[in-house]
């Protein structure tokens, strides 16, 4: 489903990847008020994570000359400036105005050697949005990956970055990695230095974050031969179901990690004992009924009720991630069960 | 005061048309104003002997629009003739319509647009909204197609048809067709063609201008045939044209013809 989340403004998506990686300037080329916004918004969005840096935005600031006699120069001017600030990369976003009068982006960006200066498509108003933007930047930031031999390992490809719970869904997927013995490649991209880029190629196979990824997972297999796993695991059942699917991908015997998530996940739902034959209905975050067959399944587990006169419950959007995000999940239902 | 402006096919003869109008009106005693809204900025060449005058955009590019003033883009030309060239951006980067935009709001800013008349010459295909700009509200009113008797030249003024019924079509617009000038190739039946074709889109011919070699003797002597050589024929066609175009009274909203419609007739003349 299209969620308001993937639509909205193209260069918000890439955005959310380019101000990723460490040491990158990124040159938003167009009017000032494209970058002004999206800078507004990351910046909210780092003092919410107490994270003092400013995002390392330039506008190249075009105004109606600009537009009339072509904006090439002033991105030209734009991206020496970005160089003199010693940056590990240059990003360089394109908007609405600079796509429709045809800037050549691609041509200024490629006359540029040394630093990578890397040019993204966004200008929305090709018919893109959010997802659109993210995905671009991750398919034009692949190109940085260098060759090398395939390792036992795997990349987290096209992580939310502006999510709330981004660290919470990582570190659930790091344990489960963990409990199968398969190291972490690389993040691409989330928190990432050009180094971790770099070793995309490496990686045997991408777990990408959710569906809205699967452009990326068929672009990267495309090209590295990288096979796709399509989503972070999403409740009991499909924790389990990615633990297999990962075994079967390394050829590996998972039965032992499986059984012990199992237990894991028995235990947890003891846990939460209290909620035990409780009437409940779930809403979608819009307060719609929803019959969510994860919510369902969850329910049985713990031994709800599920009725339509039962108390209303959220179904977050995104779901949190494995078995720790149902645990979070019960503990906010026990909240508003007062149970 | 009266603005029309002259719109068709590529290199059909608007600017030759316009500035020799221009030029039969002011020799009539009328304060006249030409606006060449085409990057190639050639619109007023031959009222200004020859001479390629700066552009509003030349300007707008070394010192950008606060610096203008009225001085450095209106030129006078034969028998006072007020010139201004909107210019536009070297050929394939930017966006000229943009310019064309951005050139009436300065002419605006500056009070620069009074005249009897003002004539605005536009490039050949109404390509975006910017071309169109002469057409909107508070510009030209009186729109005059010129074209030949090919097909290809038929077929522009047709589509040109499109954008000027689209805009009539607006609440508050008083732009309309006012009349086809046939600036001839001289094929048979030309004269005919251009009649019926004027007619049947719901218009009438105001002036047939025969082709003629005295043009471009004219052209290489950088002037205007009316300059040049008053007592030609040409010149008194130009003349006859711009009395027309004065005492014209004709405003229509003009019905495009499909392109089976205008082949046929095209055809049905066809020598
Ligand atoms: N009646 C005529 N007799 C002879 N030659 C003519 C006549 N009208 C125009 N021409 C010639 O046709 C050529 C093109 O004319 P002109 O530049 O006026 O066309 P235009 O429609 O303004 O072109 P563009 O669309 O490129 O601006 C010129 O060289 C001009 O001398
Ligand atoms: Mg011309």
């Amino acid at each position: 489903m299209n969620t308001p989340r993937d639509s909205g403004c193209t260069l918000t998506g890439a955005l959310s990847v380019t101000t990723e990686i460490d040491g990158s300037v990124t040159i938003v080329h167009g009017p000032g008020g494209c970058a002004h916004h999206n800078f507004s918004l990351f910046h909210t969005l780092c003092i919410g994570r107490d994270d003092p840096r400013l995002p390392r935005l330039l506008s190249t600031d075009l105004a109606e000359k600009d537009i009339i006699f072509g904006g090439e120069d002033a991105l030209d001017a734009a991206i020496r400036k970005a160089i003199e600030k010693n940056p590990s990369i240059v990003c360089v976003l394109s908007t609405c105005v600079t796509g429709a009068i045809g800037d050549d982006v691609d041509a200024i960006c490629r006359g540029f050697h040394g630093i990578p200066v890397i040019s993204i498509p966004t200008a929305g108003f090709l018919g893109g949005g959010f997802r659109d933007g993210h995905v671009q930047a991750l398919i034009s930031l692949s190109s940085l990956a260098e060759c090398g031999e395939k390792t036992l390992s795997v990349n987290l490809v096209g992580e939310k970055t502006l999510e709330f719970e981004r660290d919470e869904h990582f570190n659930e997927v790091k344990r489960l990695l963990f409990g199968i013995g398969i190291p972490i490649c690389t993040r691409f991209i989330c928190r990432s230095s050009m180094e971790d880029i770099s070793r995309l190629s490496r990686g045997s196979c991408n777990i990408l974050r959710d569906s809205s990824m699967c452009e990326v997972g068929n672009y990267l297999k495309g090209k590295f031969g990288t096979p796709f796993i399509g989503s972070f695991p999403v409740g009991p059942g499909g924790t389990i179901r990615f633990l297999e699917e990962l075994g079967a991908v390394f050829s590996l015997d998972v039965s032992g990690a499986v059984a012990a998530e199992e237990a894991r996940q028995e235990r947890m739902f003891e846990e939460f004992h209290a909620l035990k034959g409780k009437k409940v209905q779930f809403r979608d975050s819009l307060g719609n009924m929803t019959d969510s067959e994860v919510c369902s399944e969850i329910a049985e587990s713990v031994g709800m009720d599920v009725h339509p006169a039962g108390q209303p419950l959220t179904v977050p959007d995104p779901f949190p991630v494995g078995t720790e995000g149902v645990r979070r999940l019960l503990r906010q239902w026990r909240r508003a069960c007062r149970a | 005061m009266k603005q029309i402006a002259l719109y068709g096919k590529g290199g059909i003869g608007k600017s030759t048309t316009a500035a020799n109008l221009s030029a039969a009106l002011a020799s009539q005693g009328l304060n006249v104003m030409q606006i060449g809204c085409d990057p190639k900025r050639d619109s007023t060449r031959m009222l200004m002997q020859g001479r390629l005058i700066p552009t509003v955009m030349d300007l707008v590019r070394e010192r950008g629009d606060a610096e203008i003033s009225r001085e450095d883009i209106v030129y006078n030309g034969f028998m006072g003739v007020r010139c201004v060239e909107a210019g536009g951006p070297e050929p394939g980067v930017g966006c000229a319509g943009r310019g064309i935009i951005a050139t009436f709001q300065i002419l605006e800013r500056l009070g620069a647009l009074h005249a009897d008349v003002v004539v605005y010459d536009v490039l050949g295909d109404v390509v975006c909204g910017g071309f169109a700009m002469p057409m909107r509200e508070g510009y030209a009113e009186e729109v005059y197609l010129v074209t030949s008797g090919e097909l290809m030249s038929l077929y522009a003024a047709n589509n040109i048809c499109k954008a000027i019924s689209r805009l009539s079509s607006r609440s508050r617009s008083t732009c309309r067709l006012a009349g086809v000038i046939c600036n001839a190739k001289n094929i048979p039946h030309e004269e005919e063609l251009v009649a019926e074709f004027a007619e049947r889109i719901g218009s009438f011919l105001i002036q047939y201008i025969p082709r003629d070699q005295v043009v471009q003797q004219t052209e290489l002597n950088k002037k205007t045939v009316v300059e040049f050589v008053p007592p030609s024929r040409q010149a008194s066609i130009y003349r006859e044209l711009a009395s027309r175009v004065l005492e014209n009274r004709r405003m229509d909203i003009p019905a495009p013809l499909d392109i089976e419609d205008l082949e046929r007739l095209a055809y049905e003349y066809s020598p």
